[in-house]
C-alpha cells in the first residue's frame, strides 16, 4: 500500500516522465527526490539511534528510582548497551509458532513500526530546513497514521494463536480506540487558537500570539498527556502487555528482531506523542529570546536543540510515571477514558468556544473585543489584555467548571469515590447479614 | 475532469489496486484476511482522495475507517470463533459465480451509462480556483501557515452552514443507537446494586 506507492514514486522508470512530459531536470530531481531522501535518511538514523538510547535511558531512570546503578558493564556507564542489545536481538532465532497465521504474523510488527515511523515526516524538528514536510493537514495526518498502529498490535495478537496474545490484543484495541477519542477532543481547544492543522503553522501561531497554548489550555494539555499515555500503552496503562497477567500480551509469541520492531514502535510513538504535545502546547521549537540569534544556521541548530530538549522533558515525565504508579485495573482504565477524559474534553471544547466567541472583536459579534487581526488575517488575542483574559478563563473558570462536571458524572463510580463506595459496601454488608440472620432465627424458632 | 501525467498514472494504479483488493475481500477464506484486504482498499481510496486534493477527507477516512471501524471489526471477528469453518474445505466457486459475473457486468454498464452525462458537467478545478500546491511544497516554515488550510475550511463551513441539520440528525441517530446498545448490554443486576 503506502510502501508500494513510495517505491513507485522513487524508482519510477524514465519512460513515465517522458510520457507525461513534465518539466524535469536537475532542479526537479534535487527538490523532490534527492533532498527528501537525504532528509529521510538523516531523520531515520537519528530517531532510531535515539530510540535505542531511550531504552537505555529508561533502564537508567528506573535503576536510579530504585537506588540501583542500571547497565554499567558495556562501555563507560553502560553507554554501549543499546548496541549490544541490538546485536543480540538480530542474532536471536526468529520463531514462528506452528499454528500461527504466518503471513499476518510476519506483517503485524511491520505495520506497527511503519505507522510509527511515517509520522516522523511531518514533525517540525526545528525552524526552516529542519521541517521536512509542511503538510497542511499535518496534525490530522499524524493522528490518522498513528491510529493505524493499533492494527499491528491487534493482528499480532490474533495471528499468534495464543490466548495471552489474543487477550492482550483485545485489551489494546479497546484501550487505544477509547483513548484516541479523548486525545482527539483534547487538541481541539488549542486548534481553535491556532486555526490551522499544519504543524509549523501551529508553532507560528504561538509565536504570533506570544504565548504557549498550555497557558490557554491547561485542561487540554492534561487530557492530552493522559490519553497519550493510554495510546502508547505505557504504564500505568500498559494492560495489553501486563506481565503479571498476560506474560507479555500481544507480543508473547514474538522473538528476535520481530519483537524488537514492536519495541521500536512503542518508543517511537512515545517520541511522536511527546513531539505533538510540544508542538501543540509548548510552543514547538520557539523559546523566549531565540530571535536574538542572527546567524541563520545557528538559529536553526539552536531551534532543533530546544525542540529536542522539550521532547526529552516529556519523555522523562513518561518514564517517571511508569516507575512511580501501579498499573490500572481494566475497568478503571475504561472508566478513566470514558467517564473522565472524554467528558472533560467535551466540556473543554464548549468552554473554550464560549471564551473565544466572547473575546472576538465587536465587529464580529464579540462582547469584549480582545482579539485583533494579526499575521495573515489570523485572529490573535491582543497583547496582554487578551492574553491575560484567556489565561484567566483557562485556569480560574474552566478548571472548576470541569471539576464540577466530572464530579457530577462520577458521583457513583467505584474507584474514584472511595468514601461513598465504602459506605455502600457497609450498607450492603449489613443488608446481607440481616438476610442471613433472618432464616437462622426462623429455623431456631422452629426447632 | 481530466487527469494529467503523474496524477493519471497514480490514479489508475490506485483505482486498480482498490478493485483488486475489493475482489480479495470477498474471496479470502479467513475473515481476518478479508478485513486486512478491506483495510488496503480503504487506504487506496484515501490516497485517491489526496490525489483529488481533498487531504482532510483522506485523513478522516484513515482515522475513522482504518483506525476506528476496522479495528472494531477485527475486535468482533477475533471474539467470534470462526477457525473451524475456515479450515473445512468449503467450495468457494459454485454455480453462483456465473450469475455474479453477469450481474457485475450489468452493474458496470449501468454505472457507465449514469456517469456519462455527468462527466460533461465536470470542470477542472485547476481552471476555476488557484490551488495551494506551490505554497504547500515549500520546505520553509513560512509557507502554508496562513489561517486554516483551504480544504479543511471548506469541509467545515459546508458541514456547519449548509449541512448542519442533516449532520445533527445523523449524530442524534447514532446517539440513540449507542444508548440503545448500552441499555441492551446492561443487565438489571448492575442497576440493582446501587439501589
Amino acid at each position: 500500500m503506502l510502501g508500494t506507492l513510495t517505491t513507485l514514486m522513487l524508482v519510477a522508470p524514465e519512460w513515465v516522465l517522458r510520457w507525461t512530459k513534465e518539466p524535469r531536470g536537475n532542479a526537479f530531481w534535487a527538490e523532490f527526490v534527492v533532498w527528501p531522501l537525504i532528509q529521510i535518511l538523516i531523520v531515520l538514523f537519528i530517531v532510531l539511534t535515539l530510540v535505542a538510547y531511550l531504552v537505555y535511558l529508561e533502564r537508567k531512570v528506573s535503576a536510579f528510582m530504585q537506588a540501583r546503578l542500571g547497565p554499567m558493564r558495556v562501555g563507560p556507564w553502560g553507554l554501549l548497551q543499546p548496541a549490544a542489545d541490538g546485536l543480540k536481538l538480530l542474532l536471536k532465532e526468529d520463531i514462528i509458532p506452528l499454528k500461527a497465521d504466518k503471513t499476518v504474523f510476519q506483517i503485524a510488527p511491520i505495520i506497527s513500526v511503519v505507522a510509527a515511523l511515517v509520522v516522523l515526516a511531518v514533525i517540525p524538528w526545528g525552524a526552516a530546513w529542519a521541517t521536512i514536510a509542511n503538510v497542511n493537514i499535518g496534525l490530522l495526518f499524524i493522528l490518522a497514521v498513528s491510529s493505524v498502529g493499533v492494527l499491528g498490535l491487534v493482528l499480532a495478537g490474533w495471528a499468534s494463536n495464543s490466548k495471552y496474545s489474543l487477550l492482550g490484543a483485545l485489551r489494546s484495541s479497546a484501550q487505544m480506540i477509547s483513548y484516541e477519542i479523548g486525545m482527539g477532543l483534547s487538541i481541539i481547544g488549542a486548534l481553535m487558537f491556532a486555526r490551522t492543522l499544519s504543524m509549523s503553522g501551529i508553532i507560528e501561531a504561538q509565536q504570533a500570539d506570544g504565548v504557549w497554548y498550555v497557558f490557554f489550555q491547561p485542561i487540554g494539555f492534561i487530557i492530552y498527556l493522559v490519553c497519550a499515555l493510554g495510546e502508547t500503552n505505557r504504564a500505568p496503562f500498559d494492560l495489553p502487555e501486563a506481565e503479571s497477567e498476560l506474560v507479555a500480551g500481544y507480543h508473547t509469541e514474538y522473538s528476535g528482531f520481530r519483537w524488537a520492531l514492536f519495541f521500536m514502535a512503542e518508543y517511537t510513538s512515545m517520541l511522536v506523542t511527546s513531539a505533538i504535545a510540544v508542538t501543540l502546547f509548548l510552543g514547538g521549537w520557539s523559546f523566549p529570546g531565540l530571535g536574538l540569534i542572527k546567524n541563520q544556521t545557528l538559529f536553526v541548530v539552536v531551534s532543533i536543540v530546544i525542540f529536542a530538549a522539550k521532547v526529552m522533558v516529556l519523555i522523562y515525565l513518561y518514564m517517571w510515571f511508569r516507575w512511580t504508579w501501579p498499573r490500572y485495573r481494566y475497568d478503571q482504565l475504561m472508566d478513566l477514558g470514558w467517564k473522565w477524559m472524554i467528558p472533560a474534553g467535551l466540556a473543554n471544547i464548549v468552554l473554550t468556544g464560549i471564551w473565544y466567541v466572547l473575546a472576538l472583536p465587536k465587529s464580529r459579534g464579540g462582547v469584549f473585543g480582545l482579539m485583533q487581526l494579526g499575521l495573515r488575517d489570523r485572529l490573535a488575542p491582543t497583547r496582554w489584555s487578551g492574553i491575560i483574559y484567556f489565561v484567566v478563563t483557562g485556569f480560574v473558570i474552566t478548571i472548576p467548571i470541569i471539576w464540577l462536571v466530572l464530579a457530577a458524572i462520577n458521583r457513583r463510580t467505584r474507584d474514584f469515590n472511595l468514601h461513598a463506595q465504602r459506605q455502600l459496601q457497609i450498607k450492603l454488608r449489613a443488608k446481607r447479614l440481616q438476610k442471613h440472620a433472618e432464616p437462622q432465627a426462623a429455623g431456631e424458632g422452629a426447632s | 475532469m481530466q487527469l494529467h501525467g503523474w496524477e493519471a498514472v497514480l490514479f489508475y494504479v490506485l483505482a486498480f489496486m482498490t478493485l483488486i483488493m475489493g475482489v480479495f475481500v470477498i474471496s479470502a477464506r479467513i475473515a481476518v484476511h478479508s478485513a486486512l484486504f478491506l483495510i488496503s482498499a480503504l487506504v487506496n481510496v484515501a490516497l485517491i482522495f489526496i490525489l483529488l486534493r481533498a487531504e482532510f477527507v483522506a485523513g478522516v477516512q484513515i482515522l475513522v475507517y482504518v483506525g476506528g471501524v476496522m479495528v472494531l471489526f477485527l475486535f468482533v471477528i477475533m471474539l467470534v470463533q470462526t477457525r473451524a469453518e475456515e479450515e473445512s474445505r468449503v467450495r468457494l466457486y459454485t454455480g453462483q459465480t456465473k450469475a455474479v459475473y453477469v450481474i457485475a457486468m450489468l452493474l458496470a454498464f449501468a454505472f457507465i451509462a449514469a456517469m456519462r452525462p455527468a462527466q460533461s458537467g465536470f470542470q477542472s478545478p485547476d481552471a476555476t480556483a488557484p490551488t495551494q500546491t506551490s505554497a504547500d511544497r515549500g520546505t520553509a516554515t513560512g509557507q502554508g501557515a496562513g489561517g486554516v488550510s483551504e480544504d479543511t475550511q471548506k469541509v467545515g463551513s459546508a458541514l456547519y452552514r449548509e449541512a448542519a441539520l442533516p449532520f445533527e440528525i445523523a449524530s442524534v441517530l447514532l446517539l440513540v443507537a449507542m444508548v440503545g446498545a448500552v441499555m441492551l448490554a446492561r443487565g438489571s443486576k448492575q442497576e440493582k446494586l446501587y439501589e
